[in-house]
């Protein structure tokens, strides 16, 4: 199940899951259904009565990674196991021991904010891990517009102001937010660039509505034309840009309600590398319902995307049950599906 | 213009968001003689069904919810003289919503109070890390018929079955509905800590709200 | 890949899907991703071409471990000696024809 519950189930009724949950993604983002074969293969590789399954050699893609080292130190509310250790050595662990294809150096709070005071801390371990370290690394934080907010930020709080049918004052909130928050992170990655960062991972962009993807947009935007061979990569907070303000537009498309297959585009124009599309898992539905769903949302995002799309595979995203200990057998068959039948460039 | 006919242009002008069409429409009904709780009900009330399903579907954003439950309340305004006193103002149902102590998160909690007071329900939102006692003390104050719940972490989400049991402590558990959300809750964890009903987003809150309280 | 705990998340999907780092060549084919915007099958006809092996070679292991340890790009075990860190990554700049930003940094530094 979503939820990572083990239920059994006949083949009829994974079929009938899988049709559904693809019936609603194409009913949702108005994309094309998946062909009848490409239905089997999702079946077959769902019936694999192996714990575990594999791409078909030749097909694996390179992963990369959100949260940093923190799901190694870190504690419960990031997944992280707690094992004391320095981050040096958490991206090495990533690198040597896990064979991770790229990683990325964040600090424990991850999000862009609160790391202005603490930048020097920030490049002075980019600096140690860039002169260890082979694959690429980045610097990855979550734009997080919801701590330029009160009570957090300077600017009134406008789920607050919503609820008092200030709508007007809601929206210029976010709109002084955005700017704030666009100005953050490339302060922030102009330090990390000049502390040898191969670039940086925006993670969970929109998470805070259309006003932080708008912010996030413009980031990418400035980063790029200050940084032409900056490594940018942009991975989504959900399948839909919540219109939290509403009328925000990037390139003159308004970005709520946009779908991840019409994200990528916009990513793309704003100068990134790499896209991240995601698509919610719901728990209480079937994985087979979940992986149709997802899996159809994301062959569509690839399809329309101009650059490489890593799939965000994570826990409660991808197809993969909202667990913090995910179970083995949804994870593997989850990644196989997304990489044979979506055609994703990475994970 | 049929009953049906007026019906669907009032629920048209509220999913247009604009308060001018749905004052318009209201007349309109009005001097057509149709009584003012048809009006609601079916006209405006059914509009704003619309524009929660449009919501869900990311074909509406939240301004436009406020805009529509704006221009309704301004519709249900012009009917109050014609109704009974009170009648127009009564709340759907008192509810109580928030984020467990130590969660910060405000974001999704907030869409969900503000869908279920575009709704109709008089909603009492406590805020983000909210002490689990604040539950309790705002539903004595107000006598809400429902306690909602979001916690985002896995290290908050235990806040919800505290302020569960304090409820059974404090001998309010029968005469409130639970209601629970956020990322990591499930349906299974609702069952395990004995919430009445968990919500998967915000529209299913509405929905699982209306069916446990009207 | 976003949470989950290290061996539910990210060793499951490394090893159902992933090219396996610099046990491999995962890290080359992803900085032709990264570098150069390139889907997947391209950055890794690109990289298959600059180290004269097929696509297929790229997540070999016993095809890899060789090559990358005379091409001093880095290898997974610690081989004392051998390229680690910056001086491996300044090699890979030459293999696949790109700048690498802490290399640049680097080579500033030097007076």
């Amino acid at each position: 199940m979503g939820d990572g519950k083990r239920v059994y189930l006949t083949k009829e009724q994974i079929l009938t899951d899988l049709r559904d949950g693809m019936a609603d993604a194409v009913d949702l983002g108005d994309i094309p259904e998946l062909s009848g074969d490409e239905l089997d293969k999702l079946m077959d590789i769902i019936t694999m009565p192996s714990r575990m399954v594999g791409v078909e050699a030749g097909m694996e893609v390179p992963v990369t990674h959100d949260i940093g080292t923190i799901r190694l130190d870190g504690d419960q509310g990031n997944s992280g196991v707690g094992i004391p250790s320095s981050r040096l050595v958490g991206c090495m662990v990533h690198e040597r021991a896990f064979g991770a294809d790229t990683m990325e150096l964040g600090h424990i709070d991850y999000s862009f904010k609160p790391v202005k005071p603490v930048i020097a801390q920030e490049m002075q371990t980019m600096e140690v891990c860039q002169q260890n370290m082979i694959i690429p690394l980045l610097y990855g934080a979550m734009p997080n517009m919801g701590l330029y907010y009160t009570p957090d930020g300077p600017f009134e709080n406008p789920g607050d102001l919503m609820k008092a049918f200030k709508i007007q004052e809601a929206q210029e909130s976010m709109e002084h937010a955005a700017k704030h928050l666009t100005r953050d992170i490339v302060w922030i990655m102009q330090r990390m660039m000049a502390s040898g960062a191969d670039g940086v991972n925006f993670d969970t962009v929109g998470a805070a509505g259309d006003g932080d993807m708008y912010a996030s947009l413009h980031a990418i935007e400035a980063l790029r034309k200050q940084y032409p061979d900056m490594y940018i990569e942009a991975g989504m907070a959900g399948e839909l840009m919540l219109g939290l303000h509403g009328e925000m537009a990037y390139d003159g498309t308004v970005l709520a309600g946009l779908w991840p297959h019409q994200q990528a585009p916009l990513v793309a124009k704003a100068g990134a590398n790499i896209f991240g599309p995601v698509v919610n898992t719901n728990t209480s539905k079937s994985f087979a319902w979940n992986l149709g769903r997802a899996v159809t949302f994301v062959k569509a995002a690839v399809k329309a995307s101009p650059i490489p799309c890593h799939v965000n595979m994570g826990m409660g995203v991808g197809g993969i049950p909202m667990l913090e200990t995910p179970t083995i057998d949804a994870v593997s068959r989850a990644s196989k599906a997304m990489v044979e039948i979506a055609n994703v460039d990475g994970i | 213009m049929s009953k049906e006919e007026t019906f669907k242009l009032l629920s048209d002008a509220v999913v247009s968001c604009k308060k001018d069409a749905v004052l318009a429409a209201v007349e309109k009904a009005k001097s057509e003689g149709i009584e003012p709780a048809e009006i609601i009900e079916k006209g405006l009330a059914s509009g704003m069904n619309s524009v929660g399903i449009m919501f869900e579907r990311g074909k509406l954003f939240l301004p436009h919810v406020m805009m529509a439950a704006g221009a309704m309340e301004a519709g249900v305004k012009l009917l109050e003289a014609d109704m009974p006193k009170d009648a127009a103002k009564k709340k759907l149902a008192v509810i109580v919503n928030g984020t467990v102590e130590g969660d910060v998160h405000d974001i999704g909690k907030s869409i969900v109070s503000t869908m279920l007071q575009s709704s109709g329900f008089e909603v009492h939102d406590l805020g983000r890390d909210v002490p689990l006692q604040d539950f309790i003390d705002k539903v004595k104050e107000t006598g809400a018929s429902m306690v909602g719940m979001s916690a985002l972490m896995t290290t908050t989400l235990p806040g919800q079955r505290e302020v569960i049991e304090m409820l059974k402590e404090q001998g309010l558990r029968d005469k409130v509905k639970v209601m629970v959300g956020g990322a990591p809750a499930t349906q299974t964890w609702a069952d395990k800590i004995g919430a009445d009903c968990y919500a998967e987003n915000a529209s299913e809150a509405v929905a699982r709200a209306k069916e446990l309280l009207l | 890949m976003g949470v989950g705990d290290p061996m539910g998340m990210p060793i499951t999907h490394i090893m159902t899907s992933g090219m396996s780092g610099i046990r491999a060549a995962g890290d080359l084919v992803a900085r032709m991703e990264m570098s150069k915007s390139m889907r997947v099958g391209d950055a890794k006809n690109y990289v298959a071409k600059k180290l004269g092996v097929s696509t297929l070679d790229l997540s070999d292991e016993y095809v890899m471990r060789e090559l990358r340890e005379e091409l001093g790009i880095g290898v997974i075990t610690s081989v004392a000696g051998a390229p680690k860190g910056i001086a491996a990554k300044m090699n890979i700049e030459k293999l696949l024809d790109i700048k690498i930003n802490c290399c640049e940094k680097f080579r500033q530094k030097i007076r």
